[in-house]
């Protein structure tokens, strides 16, 4: 066992950091208060392959796994810049489509997702399932050879900037008559497919959606993979989402606690710098612990799901995102406080993370789910729902 | 088809804190995080922008210890093909001719160089000095503070800019230039650049294998040392001016006194 990352993987990082720090929280600050996006960095990532570090080589990709991704994710997020639909375009589409879809699908997505030019949403969410996903009601019905999809989803991240959205809808099983999850690639320009954005109090570049699909007619290969299989195939997803979402939140993370830091280390208010005061220094210094266990859970989780053990990657990814969740949390408490008034002035920065740093708590499967999963899967305790 | 070498210096990032270590003031390398030094980042982007345009090899030279690999690998992983490396025990406290020297020998490794790439300066020693005196000592011409290189069949044209203006430069080659600050934005290694890096050949020399005695090189023989070195002061208290309708003026003031204006 191995506590070091490679060497390519570090440098992975440093490179990252340096492409961060060139756009710096600024950028994203100002395109999140101007509703705008960070659309010049996805660009310059993708076309750098950072993006693309996990889609295989022979379809453009970097060829490496969801640790090198989800390096990717972290590093850009400790600089201030993270990019939200790092956890779902690269990690889960791209995922699911490299493993489970059929040659022409791999063909004709698989180049875009290596260099970031092509981005999908995911949409799982809908207003009556949100934890309870057994409760979707987006139907799909086999019309000719094609299918025709209905339904609503939520708190859809990204739609506006994807040219496309996985959509997680259900099927009639031809035996049972009983619906089975089957997932779609639908275009966002598709006829009878409409987005409106969500006002959210979260000051981040990406907006949310609520999606209406209405009477969506899609050929037969917009269905991903094997119809029978799509239950595994979301499976198969999901993990690297909980990794990234880890290693979202604990960039995020580190990023508040650097600027606590060096605010501690500066500002004096009796004779020594505040960071000498254990007030200060040990909520700085629990924030440090805990975003290193998350991210030591992370790599972990990675780990597993890299060498193709699905299982146990689900336990540690699951652990993961929850201890980040926490972690990242607490390090913007932590910073805030630090800052005193100024860690609710815009100028610091602070304030906007406030809100973004509860999203890792919420999703993408929120904090009790995470517990309940534990409780059953890894302690065997019973069930109450 | 130009063959080109960079030569890369690994120096204490300029974010963090630089000290000269106590016992002998040379440089403490273990106190600040160390990177590829940013003139050289453009010095190989220039050798790449040239290879891309017309091809040819890059190869960096780098003299330093062990973990100078890391500046290298960076190098390697923006596009350059290989590298050579010295790295000697012997060469700690090394100035900048018993340096230049070690570089001389380390150039005629490579097999026909026409062109060799290197920063103006680097942002830890600053002496600026190295390019010129391994310009003497390989005989070849040298283009300073140059701001657009030009290489056409075997001449080479460099825009030199310095306070003073600039000036259009001229030269056959096999040639060394010296890059400034304005040259060119170096490019971030790619994910398949930094996965290259690793497979491509790193040549490590000591000063032995490029026919120099180790008595020639080091503190003890260095032609320069460092006395005395003291921290930077911490940065004063400004001054402040109370603006009582003549705020203007006084500024104004200040600043002849201190004949900024
Ligand atoms: C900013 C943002 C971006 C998002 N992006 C996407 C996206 O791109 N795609 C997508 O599909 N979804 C997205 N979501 C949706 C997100 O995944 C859901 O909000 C999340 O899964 C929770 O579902 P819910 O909001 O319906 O909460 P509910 O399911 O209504 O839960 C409400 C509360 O009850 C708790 N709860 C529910 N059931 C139990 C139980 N059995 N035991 C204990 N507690 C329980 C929950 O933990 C939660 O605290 C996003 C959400 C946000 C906030």
């Amino acid at each position: 066992m191995s506590f070091t990352e490679s060497e390519e993987r570090q440098a992975l990082r440093k490179a990252v950091a340096e492409l961060g720090r060139k756009y710096g929280h600024e950028y994203t600050l100002k395109a999140a208060r101007s509703g705008g996006h960070t659309t010049e960095l996805w660009n310059e990532a993708g076309e750098l392959g950072y993006l693309g570090v996990s889609v295989p080589e022979e379809f453009g990709g970097g060829g490496g796994g969801i640790g090198d991704l989800a390096a990717v994710c972290e590093e850009l997020g400790a600089t201030g810049t993270g990019l939200l639909q790092m956890v779902v375009s690269p990690a889960i589409c791209a995922t699911i489509i490299a493993r489970f879809g059929t040659p022409e699908q791999k063909s004709r997505w698989l180049p875009g997702f290596a260099d970031g030019t092509l981005r999908m949403a995911f949409a799982i969410t809908e207003p009556d399932a949100g934890s309870n996903a057994h409760r979707l009601t987006t139907t799909a019905r086999r019309v000719g050879d094609g299918w025709v999809l209905n339904g609503r989803k939520v708190y859809i991240s990204c739609v506006d900037e994807s040219q496309s959205v996985m959509v997680v809808g259900r099927t009639e099983d031809a035996k049972t008559g009983k619906l089975k999850p089957a997932l779609f690639v639908v275009p966002t320009d598709a006829p009878g497919f409409e987005f409106q954005r969500i006002e959210m109090d979260v000051i981040a570049p990406d907006s949310q959606f609520q999606v209406f699909i209405d009477d969506v007619h899609l050929p037969a290969e917009a269905l991903v993979g094997s119809e029978d299989a799509a239950l595994m195939q979301l499976f198969a997803g999901l993990n690297p989402e909980r990794i990234m979402a880890s290693a979202y939140a604990v960039g995020m993370g580190r990023f508040a606690l650097d600027k606590a830091v060096e605010y501690a280390k500066t500002r004096t208010v009796w004779k020594e710098p505040i960071g000498a005061h254990q007030a200060v220094a040990h909520p700085l210094a629990k924030a440090k612990v805990e975003l290193e266990l998350a991210k030591l859970m992370t790599q972990k989780a990675a780990a597993l799901y890299d060498s193709g053990d699905d299982m146990a990657a689900g336990e540690a990814a699951n652990m993961a995102k929850y201890a980040a969740g926490e972690a990242v949390v607490n390090a913007v408490d932590a910073a805030v406080q630090t800052h005193g008034g100024n860690g609710l002035a815009s100028e610091y920065g602070l304030g906007a993370l406030v809100a973004a740093s509860r999203l890792t708590r919420i999703a993408p499967v929120s904090r009790e789910m995470i517990l309940n999963f534990v409780a059953q899967f890894s302690l065997g305790l019973p069930k109450s729902y | 088809m130009p063959n080109i070498v960079v030569l890369v210096k690994q120096v204490p990032d300029t974010y963090s804190e630089r000290r000269l270590s106590d016992s002998d003031h040379t440089l403490d390398r273990d106190s600040a995080d160390a990177v590829l030094d940013e003139i050289n980042e453009r010095a190989v982007e220039e050798a790449l922008l040239i290879k891309e345009a017309q091809g040819g090899e890059v190869t960096v030279l780098s003299v330093g210890p062990d973990r100078a690999t890391e500046a290298i690998r960076k190098a390697l992983s923006m596009g350059a093909d290989k590298a050579v490396h010295v790295s000697d025990p012997a060469l700690h406290g090394s100035c900048v001719i018993q340096t230049s020297k070690v570089i001389a020998a380390a150039v005629g490794k490579v097999d026909g160089v026409d062109l060799v790439i290197a920063g103006n300066e680097a942002t830890d020693g600053r002496s600026g000095a190295v390019p010129a005196i391994l310009a003497e000592l390989l005989g070849y011409p040298q283009l300073t503070h140059a701001r657009k290189v030009v290489i056409e069949g075997t001449t080479i044209k460099v825009t030199r800019e310095t306070d003073e203006g600039l000036t259009h430069l001229e030269a056959s080659l096999p040639a060394v230039v010296s890059v400034g600050e304005k040259i060119n934005e170096p490019r971030y290694p790619s994910f398949k650049g930094i996965m290259a890096a690793k497979k491509k050949p790193v040549e490590t020399l000591t000063v032995a294998d490029l026919g120099i005695d180790a008595g020639e090189v080091g503190l003890a023989s260095a032609t320069s040392t460092v006395v005395e070195a003291a921290p930077k002061p911490p940065r004063a208290a400004g001054q402040k001016v109370e603006d009582e309708g003549d705020g203007g003026a006084k500024i104004a003031e200040y600043l002849v006194g201190q004949k900024l204006i």
